[in-house]
């Protein structure tokens, strides 16, 4: 026994002596990134090296020159089987034709993991070569990499497919309120839509605002959740409701006022506190992100159900997520459109590569493609119809018509369309969300 | 020639040095030391210093404990911990003795007990993720059990079936556990059970007149446990610090301790990235120490019983 002690003692020394070699190594070799004005030249010399080597797509000839034979780490959330089919269906097999690039599509379970990446990377000095070139991103976690300076800024309008896009246009040219400086090449378009089975409810019966959502619930108890924030639509179904409760997104759009935004979200904690004993599970608990929450509709635990396709639900009743008899539909009062963009960090392997990728989604016969449901997608074009061949238009209008009753009236879509506010609030909104409604802290 | 000597003698003693039984084990040891240094210490150094560390941007360039200052503020954390613990133990727990009695009875089995220890042993090569998707699907409330259920009229509808899954004592989470670690320390015991030390042992205990219960309180048993118990600190260490079975199963708050790193670590804000490193080595920290006080205890009580 005592044998055995020592022999323990010696192995755990051993180990600490190891740990302590490991710990002196590794702060000489992680140059810190954070302190570039106090160490001096030498960080200052590669921050400069790094806005040097950013490439200009004006001469696109040189950066498809460079581009050939590249490997493009695109970073996406992952939850879509369609959408993922999408992207290697449409676009690898044509980068590998024209341009000899490999498209290799790394799924994620949230962006906000590709965030972290780029912030590692930086942090620990890795400067290029980094492991993502290209990121699926809109609002909060573009807001992140935007403050960290972590993205490549200005290449975006310089695109050859750039001019088919409405720049002037504040949905494409501002994200969640933030300039997208070039940093930020629009891919397409979405709008929150609710999903209802019309085999189970009666459309007349359906909550067409969050004040009749709220009467709703009252009367079918148990019977309605939304995934919890900050997942993407958990945080979209409690934003829409706070902008009805405080009169419409117009005070939200731009400045951060606390006070302001304290006295309007009180009353949104006071109705969710309210009706959380008629939620789903009690309110005790909440899915973690719309596929859990889709699967509950499926499975018929739950009577509503979101998406964020424009083009509708064709492609998620095929792919048997949602039942034949889904159908979306928007609210009286409206639900939040916006865009979605391509983004690469400033630490990219293949900048020019990426960028390739990003102006091939901008092609008009891929963006129609991909609001065509029949390809699996229906995501919304952020290319202006009246700048697109007469052919091309003539297959986009096609395919608006033949949309059916699985997907919202285009124009009817449109109209309900409501903006995207500051970051500042979907942070503060998320984070109040999870102490007063998850955690159930009591209110100050 | 003097200069031949010396090598000689040199290499002598380096011979004798390698050979000397203290240095040996040492020597032999050294690869998998340095690999478990280097992958395992290294990583948990790199996240001590990036969890002192001011994120990008803060302006400040000291090292600074704000991550661990926050991280204890949080009112989620004890809750966590204690939740954490619970599933840790509990599972253990169930896993030691069911996984013991489950060796015992299948060495009893003796001609079929080929086929059967291979069914008992097919959850191990099966992913937890798949494991608790799957219990999900059995337990839910509009899982197969409550369709069962609806269909024989024993519930009205899906809502009144008990929650199995999503429930503040965890059951779905224990289950898949259960399913899944049962298996593991099962294999450890039979494999122990069946060597020739305990069946000789056994048969000289009933040679001297020792009963059923007799043999198995003074000869299996504690022949067994030593074993049983080193795979017990690795489903201890492992339910401690697991993620995606918490993740799928487990209920919105509080949420065990791994969940709330890895939100820590996806999470928006800047200043959450510390957070979840110090989150992690807190973790590592509780977990070490609870197996080895469990070894300690263990230990002596098997040495003395």
């Amino acid at each position: 026994m005592r044998h055995e002690l020592r022999g323990t003692c010696a192995a755990l020394v051993a180990v600490g002596l190891l740990l302590t070699a490991c710990g002196s190594a590794s702060p000489a070799d992680d140059p810190s990134a954070g302190d570039s004005t106090v160490d001096g030249t030498e960080a200052d010399d590669a921050g400069q090296a790094d806005t040097a080597t950013t490439p200009d797509p004006a001469d696109w000839d040189a950066i498809v020159d460079v581009a050939e034979g590249a490997t493009v780490n695109l970073h996406m959330w992952g939850g879509s089987t369609e959408i993922n089919a999408f992207v290697d269906d449409f676009y690898a097999p044509r980068l590998a034709d024209d341009h000899d690039i490999t498209l290799n599509r790394v799924p994620l379970a949230d962006t906000a993991d590709a965030v972290s990446t780029v912030l590692s990377e930086l942090d620990a000095g890795r400067t290029d070569d980094g492991a993502i070139d290209l990121i699926w991103i809109n609002g909060e976690n573009f807001a992140t990499l935007d403050d960290a300076d972590a993205l490549l800024r200005g290449w975006a309008p310089s695109l050859p497919n750039a001019g088919l896009v409405d720049w002037d246009d504040p949905a494409i040219a501002f994200d969640a309120g933030r300039p997208v400086d070039g940093a930020e090449s629009p891919w397409g378009s979405a709008q929150f839509q609710f999903v209802y089975d019309e085999a189970r409810t009666d459309p007349a019966e359906l909550p067409r605002s969050y004040a009749e959502l709220a009467d709703y619930i009252v009367a079918n108890p148990g019977r309605v959740t939304y995934p919890s924030p900050p997942a993407f639509h958990g945080t979209r179904f409690i934003k829409q409701w706070f902008y009805e409760l405080s009169g419409g997104p117009d005070p939200w759009l731009d400045g951060f006022d606390e006070d302001a935004y304290e006295d309007a979200s009180a009353e949104l904690w006071d109705v969710l506190d309210g009706l959380r004993e008629d939620l789903w599970q009690g309110g005790e608990t909440y899915p973690n992100d719309i596929a859990d929450l889709d699967r509950l509709f499926a499975n018929g635990e739950v009577d509503l159900t979101f998406t964020q396709l424009p083009a509708g639900i064709d492609a998620q009743i095929d792919a048997g997520v949602f039942p034949p008899t889904a159908r979306p539909y928007v609210f009286d009062t409206g639900t939040i459109g916006d865009s979605h963009y391509l983004a690469i960090p400033a630490n990219a392997s293949s900048p020019e590569a990426a960028m390739v990728v990003a102006n091939l989604a901008l092609e008009p016969d891929l963006q129609v493609a991909k609001l065509d449901p029949a390809n699996g997608w229906g995501d919304g074009i952020v290319i202006e119809p009246d700048r697109l061949a007469e052919d091309q238009r003539e297959t986009l209008e096609q395919i608006e018509a033949s949309l059916g009753d699985t997907a919202v009236d285009q124009q009817e879509l449109a109209e309900a369309t409501l903006p995207e506010v500051i970051g500042e609030y979907t942070n503060a909104l998320d984070r109040d969300w999870d102490r007063y409604v998850r955690q159930q802290q009591p209110r100050g | 020639m003097t200069a031949g000597l010396t090598t000689i003698s040199h290499r002598d003693r380096l011979r004798a040095t390698i050979r000397n039984d203290r240095v040996r084990p040492w020597l032999l040891l050294a690869p998998t030391l340095a690999v478990v240094g280097v992958l395992f210490g290294g990583a948990l150094v790199n996240a001590a210093i990036r969890s002192v560390r001011p994120v990008r941007g803060a302006g400040s360039t000291g090292l600074t404990l704000d991550a661990y200052r926050s991280l204890l503020a949080d009112p989620e954390l004890p809750r966590s911990l204690l939740l954490t613990l619970y599933l840790a133990t509990t599972s253990t727990l169930v896993a030691v003795v069911v996984g013991i009695s489950a060796a015992l009875l299948l060495r009893r089995a003796a001609g079929r007990s080929r086929a059967v220890a291979a069914v008992f042993q097919l959850p191990l090569p099966i992913p937890h993720v798949v494991g608790a998707l799957a219990v999900l699907a059995l337990l839910g409330q509009s899982g197969l059990l409550s369709r069962v259920a609806g269909a024989t009229g024993v519930i009205d509808e899906a809502a009144s079936f008990p929650s199995l899954v999503f429930d503040p004592w965890a059951i779905g989470i224990l289950v898949e556990y259960a399913w899944k670690e049962v298996p593991f320390i099962g294999i450890v015991a039979l494999a122990i059970l069946r060597s020739s030390r305990v069946r000789d042992h056994e048969a000289a205990a009933r040679s001297l007149g020792a009963g059923t219960v007799q043999r198995l309180r003074h000869v299996s048993l504690p022949l067994v446990l030593p074993g049983v118990l080193a795979a017990a600190a690795i489903v201890f260490a492992f339910t401690f610090g697991a993620f995606e079975v918490p993740l799928l199963l487990g209920r919105s708050f509080p949420e065990a301790l791994p969940v709330l790193a890895y939100r820590r670590h996806v999470d928006v804000d800047l200043a959450s990235g510390p957070e979840a490193l110090a989150l992690s080595l807190l973790m590592a920290l509780v977990a070490f120490a609870c197996v080895a006080v469990a070894m300690v205890l263990t230990r002596r009580r098997v040495r003395v019983g």
